[in-house]
């Protein structure tokens, strides 16, 4: 079996999901034999893009012109293009303030210096075509595995549509929105995590982007009922992904 | 029975057939084990679960003639993640089958009757085996005919055979296709047209005419019309249905069709089973 | 169907002796107060008078996410090795108890599931009885309820009142024996049961107009979360998936709990879904449930047992529209 040549790059973010790929240590050796990690900047010396990848894993979002063009380079030169985490896959926390104008939020951070010209944050595919996505803050280890495993196959990975609901309720916790009253974003929120938040009591923050089935314009309700009020309800929406659309029930 | 457990296969050819569609010859490479049946039994109309190690499992319809020699026909179109994976198995590569699983084409009445076999896109797949089956045992049916409706000439299935089908005596084949396109050669020429357009002019006598019907989800909304149109009563016209059938036995609940299931009930149900039926057409 | 006393005093030494002929589970109250079955250690008090568990006994059955099959290139696809040993769920409900014997109608038939086959082979089930709630709905619906279990519990101001369902349950008596006093002059009691096992009338023509706007009044205001059918001691769809070892050969088979309310329930390769609209997929959910298909055309499988309507977090229940629809029948 031929070994698929990878390309791992990371955009506007923290770096966590690429870490958390190094942070596979008991697979590190297996995945070092059958996989070629071309292109890694964070985990070997830089080299330039060259050649053809099978498939680019690409962390965080694009939010300036130098990355833009990083980023096309890359598909220009991979079979397939993954989206590797939240911020790549949903814009993330660095799409926390898109809507507010840019100019504004440079004057409020720097005042009059002047800075290189920077875009408004996006998603990788506002400006590329996605293959597939792996979603998360970071994804979970055994999704990376898996996407792993698929692209050692040539596949792509599969993607599932259960919202972190179904996760928690199999895990059997006690629902923290209906009987704490809390603010979780579980009914909303892709699972594929096992609920690892409202498992320790924590609710939902959203952090793996919305389910595609996700009744939004419910859950706005239901959490107004709770007390919430729109202003909190939204700020914790978006902290993870700027576009919702408030009516869909789907 | 059980049917747990997919048993090994080895792709010994693969016939491509059009651009994203290939026909691939499967051999049994292990014995089926106790209380299990030979995927390769099976009647026209059933479907198997196609194993690809790592990618997983598919329901594919039996394309062929049903052997005794554990061969096994299948005509594959690559839509999914495990259909791609097939595509990129190489010849001698190994995958695996469980099967056979559903009710086929109820072969047994349609002995004497004359046999009006509708096929559009894929669906030629299913029927394909149909008919085999009953060109191996010419003699027990009235007049056979079929109609095939593809996208395109270079979208229609089994273009190597159809000349050969064509020119049977005991066989009329007529073909529609629904825009024009280089008529590959060898190919009987086919009509621009949208498939029920090839009834016109049939002669069809509806109390002795059974209508095998296999096409995409949405086709059959204007295939039966003409049919019932013909007099052709609704339990004479058989149609088999894509669902989502993952465990094969009844137990997943993916394939419901109404209070049917597709996997244990069908695939190919009569009309007359499905038309009151909530969500089945 | 012989008779015993188990005085409660004696509940604990019980629990003990069973500890010595297989695995204790019974309903366990946590910090949360939320009721789980869980594994009974020594010392653990289950608590025999809850109303229900989060989850249904159904988890014993089958695991919200379990390996059937392992692929390995030499020896092909095989059925991973199952738990033996005896496992003894004490304290499962008439209703729960119901749903398993629904459960062994859709798995142990022909050809019976090899997982679910191993796990309930190992089952030892003692019932008990329960005072139910306004959730609950089981001397309202009939559905087949039954003692489907080796020993039941009915419980009495000072202890149980034991009545033995099976030959297992005779044996597991026997060695019981020095803890049991006999019941005498006791009877049963007029059971709860006696409203169960009715069989279904046929759909009304209500039921059947597949435009009642109940649909999607109820489908509106759906989450999706999944919660109903998580939480459903007879929901048991399961999605099968596969995924491939990082040593390029090796694979395993998962199945993984599913839910009817989801779009993807019914999508085939290609993106096709053939249940569209939630709305569909609600009548479509309330038709298995209280109309049964395949095989289990005509047997309703809700068993009233409450959860859907406990565990939704915006209270929705079919309940009121299977009642409507039954009056409204002519």
């Amino acid at each position: 079996m031929s070994r698929p040549r990878l390309a791992i790059a990371g955009l506007t973010a923290c770096s966590g999901c690429q870490l958390s790929l190094l942070n596979c240590e008991a697979e590190l050796p297996l995945l070092l034999e059958r996989i070629e990690f071309q292109f890694f900047p964070l985990a070997c010396s830089p080299v330039r893009i060259e050649g053809c990848y099978d498939a680019a894993l690409v962390e965080g979002c694009c939010s300036t012109a130098h990355e833009a063009e990083l980023l096309r380079e890359l598909r220009d030169h991979s079979r397939l293009l993954i989206a590797l985490g939240t911020c790549a896959a949903w814009g993330g926390v660095a799409t926390l303030r898109n809507d507010t104008p840019r100019k504004e939020l440079r004057r409020q951070v720097y005042g009059r210096h002047p800075l290189p010209d920077d875009d408004v944050p996006r998603p990788l595919s506002a400006i590329v075509k996605v293959d597939a996505v792996v979603t998360g803050c970071p994804p979970e280890k055994h999704e990376l595995l898996a996407l792993l495993g698929d692209l050692l196959r040539g596949n792509l990975p599969v993607r599932g549509t259960a919202p972190v609901c179904t996760d928690c309720r199999m895990r059997e916790n006690l629902c923290l929105l209906q009987e704490r009253g809390m603010l979780c974003l579980g009914p909303l929120t892709l699972g594929g995590c096992a609920a690892r938040c409202p498992s320790l009591g924590v609710p939902c923050e959203g952090c793996r982007g919305p389910a595609p089935e996700a009744n939004v314009a419910e859950a706005l309700e239901l959490y107004c009922q709770n007390g919430f009020d729109a202003m909190t309800v939204t700020g914790r929406l978006r902290r993870f992904c700027p576009e919702w659309n408030h009516d869909q029930r789907a | 029975m059980n049917t747990s457990v997919p048993l090994a296969a080895r792709i010994n050819a693969i016939r491509h057939l059009t651009e994203d569609t290939a026909l691939f010859t499967l051999q049994l490479t292990e014995r089926p084990r106790q209380h299990q049946p030979s995927p390769a039994r099976f009647h026209p109309g059933q479907f198997l679960q196609l194993s690809v190690a790592g990618a997983g499992e598919a329901p594919i319809s039996y394309c062929g003639f049903p052997s005794s020699d554990g061969s096994i026909e299948l005509c594959v179109r690559k839509a999914g993640r495990v259909t791609a994976a097939l595509h990129e198995t190489a010849l001698g590569g190994q995958v695996a089958v469980r099967g056979p699983f559903g009710h086929g084409f109820p072969l047994e009445h349609y002995a004497g009757q004359d046999v009006l076999m509708m096929a559009g896109g894929l669906g030629m797949a299913p029927l394909r085996s149909l008919m085999l089956a009953l060109l191996h045992q010419r003699e027990r049916y009235g007049q056979l005919t079929l109609l095939y409706g593809a996208k395109a000439p270079e979208a229609l299935l089994f273009r190597h055979e159809l000349g050969d089908l064509a020119n049977r005596k005991d066989l009329l084949v007529r073909l529609a296709v629904d825009r024009a396109g280089e008529c590959p050669p060898g190919i009987p020429s086919c009509r621009i047209a949208l498939l029920p357009a090839l009834l016109e002019g049939l002669c069809i006598a509806p109390d002795r005419t059974v209508v095998p019907l296999c096409g995409p989800p949405s086709a059959y909304r204007f295939l039966i019309p003409p049919l019932l149109e013909r007099g052709i009563a609704a339990e004479r016209i058989q149609l088999s249905l894509e669902r989502r059938m993952q465990c094969g036995v009844g137990r997943c609940g993916h394939c419901a069709v109404g209070t049917l299931l597709c996997c244990v009930d069908g695939p190919v149900f009569a009309y007359s089973m499905l038309k009151d039926l909530e969500g089945a057409l | 169907m012989p008779l015993f006393i188990l005085p409660q005093t004696a509940l604990e030494p019980f629990m003990e002796r069973l500890r010595t002929v297989g695995e204790l589970h019974g309903p366990l109250r946590g910090s949360d107060d939320a009721v789980r079955f869980s594994f009974l250690q020594t010392g653990d008090q289950p608590d025999l008078t809850a109303v229900r568990s989060l989850l249904p006994p159904k988890k014993y059955l089958l695991a919200p996410d379990e390996t059937i099959l392992t692929y390995r290139p030499a020896a092909g696809y095989q059925t991973p090795a199952h738990e033996t040993g005896p496992l003894i769920l004490l304290g499962v409900h008439p209703c729960d108890l119901a749903a398993i014997a629904y459960l062994d109608r859709q798995f142990l038939a022909d050809p019976p599931d090899p997982t679910y086959a191993a796990r309930r082979k190992r089952l030892i089930l003692i019932g008990n009885s329960c005072t139910p709630d306004n959730n609950c709905s089981c001397h309202q619906r009939p559905s087949a309820l039954s003692t489907n279990c080796d020993l039941f519990l009915y419980q009495q101001d000072n202890g149980f009142l034991i009545s033995v369902e099976t030959p297992h349950g005779e044996r597991l008596c026997q060695s019981l024996g020095d803890l049991l006093l006999p019941a005498e002059d006791q009877q049963l009691p007029p059971s709860s049961r006696s409203n169960f096992g009715l069989p279904l009338p046929a759909p009304s023509a209500n039921e059947l107009d597949a435009h009642l706007p109940d649909w999607q009044r109820l489908a509106d205001h759906c989450l999706g979360c999944g919660a109903c059918s998580v939480c459903c001691p007879t929901c048991s769809c399961f999605e099968i998936l596969e995924f491939g070892g990082l040593d390029g050969c090796s694979a395993e088979r998962l199945r993984r709990w599913d839910n009817c309310l989801f779009k993807s329930h019914s999508e085939v390769a290609g993106g096709h879904s053939f249940q569209k609209d939630r709305a569909q997929r609600f009548r479509y959910r309330y038709r298995h449930k209280y109309r049964g298909y395949g095989q289990l055309q005509g047997v309703p499988s809700c068993v009233g047992c409450g959860r859907c309507r406990a565990q939704c977090p915006t209270g929705l229940d079919l309940r009121p529209l299977a009642e409507y629809l039954e009056k409204e029948r002519p």
